[in-house]
């Protein structure tokens, strides 16, 4: 049998990278365990944005902006660069119904204590100039950042492995022991057994199935979306820009407008990325696990994104991806003990922002296994949300 | 492979990768295609790979003593060759 270490982490994403990061760092031993890779799940099939403009007044972006600020943190702390860039990010409104919708919203923000600006026609030019001349307006979020998420998981595992942590890759968890009082022991995989009293679910989409092993009920879903790659171009975006419809998408659907786009339930965003390329997105489908992308929703996105950058039309698109984001029906990642299984720890769920909240996720983690009292109230975040629910209950 | 191929040799044109570069990535961590283009860019340009993944999967050869066909390739994607927005947004089923 391998050594035994005070925590294993399950999956090398955003999410499980973070944690191990940061449990090391309160002194623990660490075998990170990953099926695939470092960074080959959702974490390397998104986005680059950890945006305060996509956020709901409250918790939601409360949780956002501590994100935000831990970023700033670990761009020093890491010795390698995940290419933060705290940048912005403008929301474009397409009709004055929109414009009133995120006046409203703007004001929220503002009474929560963060940096929102209504941006009129002229305003937002000046932001943007490539955007088309009948947007009304839009707003401006000055706190949000841009970086790479893969290299943000390169980042965390490079600067402790060998120091507390320990990478196993190609390894798939395909159980988790308990002993005799029910608390967690350790966990088998297809490479043998490893041996913890703490484990933390960090398996994004795939973090049902892992409780599955545990008889826990944890409703994750797949939901899917489709980025598009431009070739390498003149800078024709100058910071991450979405329609404010995609905030609507990312709550709700029946979202109204073009009928082709609506039927493929997609958004304009849009991303200047240190490749001197733009990356363009996006739908969220429920299309079930595999990173297929269907060319009807890759026509779809062209589409929606040449209605807000006309000069898009005659550049090139050299790829599209597909990624999985790890969906919860409430809208709330879960990072939380489990009552029922001691030693058992949930960090997934994160859906569009397990980017965003990756430090915050990872630190939460660190107390929790701990045994601190966590830093913020994560009362909404707690896996208690299920309790007596589901088929296994 | 006999030849040690120079540092400042350049791997990809596209992103403008060198083969220090790539040796750099390997030394931190990287063990295939997918991994070297995550951390250096390799393989995302206009030609997605097509030039360079040969000289990559070499490197990787050499560096970690890897026989062929745990070198791994990076994932074919739509669209195959670059195509301009405006034709893929063009005419879609409706
Ligand atoms: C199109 C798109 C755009 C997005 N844009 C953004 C954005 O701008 N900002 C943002 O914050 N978020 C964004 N997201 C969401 C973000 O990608 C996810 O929330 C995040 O990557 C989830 O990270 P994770 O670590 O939980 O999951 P993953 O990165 O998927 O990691 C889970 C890991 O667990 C491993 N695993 C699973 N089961 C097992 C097992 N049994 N044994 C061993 N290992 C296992 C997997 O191999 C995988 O590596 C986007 C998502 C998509 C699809």
């Amino acid at each position: 049998m391998s050594k035994a270490y005070d925590v294993i982490v399950i999956g090398a994403g955003a999410v499980g990278t973070s944690c191990a990061y940061h449990l090391v760092k309160k002194g623990m031993s660490v075998a990170l365990i990953d099926m695939r890779d470092v960074a080959r799940g959702s974490s390397s099939h998104c986005d680059a944005a950890a945006l305060l403009s996509d956020k709901q007044p409250g918790v939601d972006v409360a949780l956002g902006y501590d994100s935000i600020r831990r970023f700033l943190e670990l761009q020093e702390e890491l010795s390698n660069p995940f290419d933060l860039e705290q940048g912005g990010s403008l929301t474009v409104c397409e009709t004055e119904a929109q414009v009133e919708l995120g006046a409203e919203y703007v004001k929220a923000m503002q009474a929560d204590g963060y940096d929102f600006q209504m941006l009129d026609k002229y305003e937002m030019k000046q932001k943007e100039p490539f955007l088309a001349d009948d947007l009304p307006g839009g707003f401006w979020s000055s706190a949000c950042c841009s970086l790479s998420p893969f290299k943000l998981c390169f980042a965390f595992v490079d600067e402790v492995k060998g120091k507390g942590l320990d990478v196993f890759i190609h390894t798939k968890v395909t159980n988790i022991l308990l002993d005799d009082k029910g608390a967690v022991c350790g966990v088998d995989t297809d490479q043998g057994r490893f041996t913890a009293k703490n484990v933390v679910n960090c398996a994004g989409v795939w973090s049902g199935k892992v409780c599955d092993y545990l008889g826990l009920y944890f409703p994750v879903e797949p939901r899917n979306g489709i980025i598009l790659v431009s070739s390498q171009t003149a800078p024709m975006c100058h910071q991450k820009v979405q329609e404010y419809g995609y905030l609507i998408t990312k709550f709700q659907t029946g979202f109204k407008q073009d009928p082709l786009v609506e039927k493929y339930n997609v958004t304009m965003n849009i991303e200047p990325t240190e490749g001197n390329n733009v990356i363009i997105g996006g739908s969220r489908n429920f299309t079930g696990f595999t990173e297929v992308a269907d060319i009807n929703v890759i026509r779809a996105i062209a589409r929606r994104a040449i209605r807000f950058f006309p000069i898009l039309k005659d550049m090139n698109c050299v790829r599209a991806y597909q990624g999985m984001r790890p969906y919860m029906a409430e809208h709330l990642p879960v990072i939380s003990a489990v009552d029922e299984v001691p030693g058992f720890f949930i960090a997934a769920g994160h859906e569009g922002d397990g980017i965003a909240l990756d430090p915050v996720t990872g630190q939460l983690i660190s107390e929790l296994v701990a045994g601190e009292k966590p830093h913020k109230d994560i009362s909404e975040y707690s896996y208690s949300r299920y309790k007596g629910k589901g088929p296994k209950a | 492979m006999a030849e040690r191929f120079d540092d400042d040799m350049l791997v990809c044109r596209c992103e403008e990768v060198t083969v220090g570069q790539v040796r750099e990535a390997i030394r931190r961590g990287a063990c295939d295609v997918t991994d070297v283009k995550l951390r250096t860019r390799a393989g995302m340009g206009l030609c997605q790979g097509r030039t360079c993944e040969a000289l990559v999967q070499a490197i990787l050869r050499q560096e970690l003593g890897l026989p062929a066909d745990k070198t791994g390739y990076s994932t074919p994607r739509t669209p195959q060759r670059p195509v301009s927005f405006g034709t893929l947004g063009g005419d879609i089923d409706e």
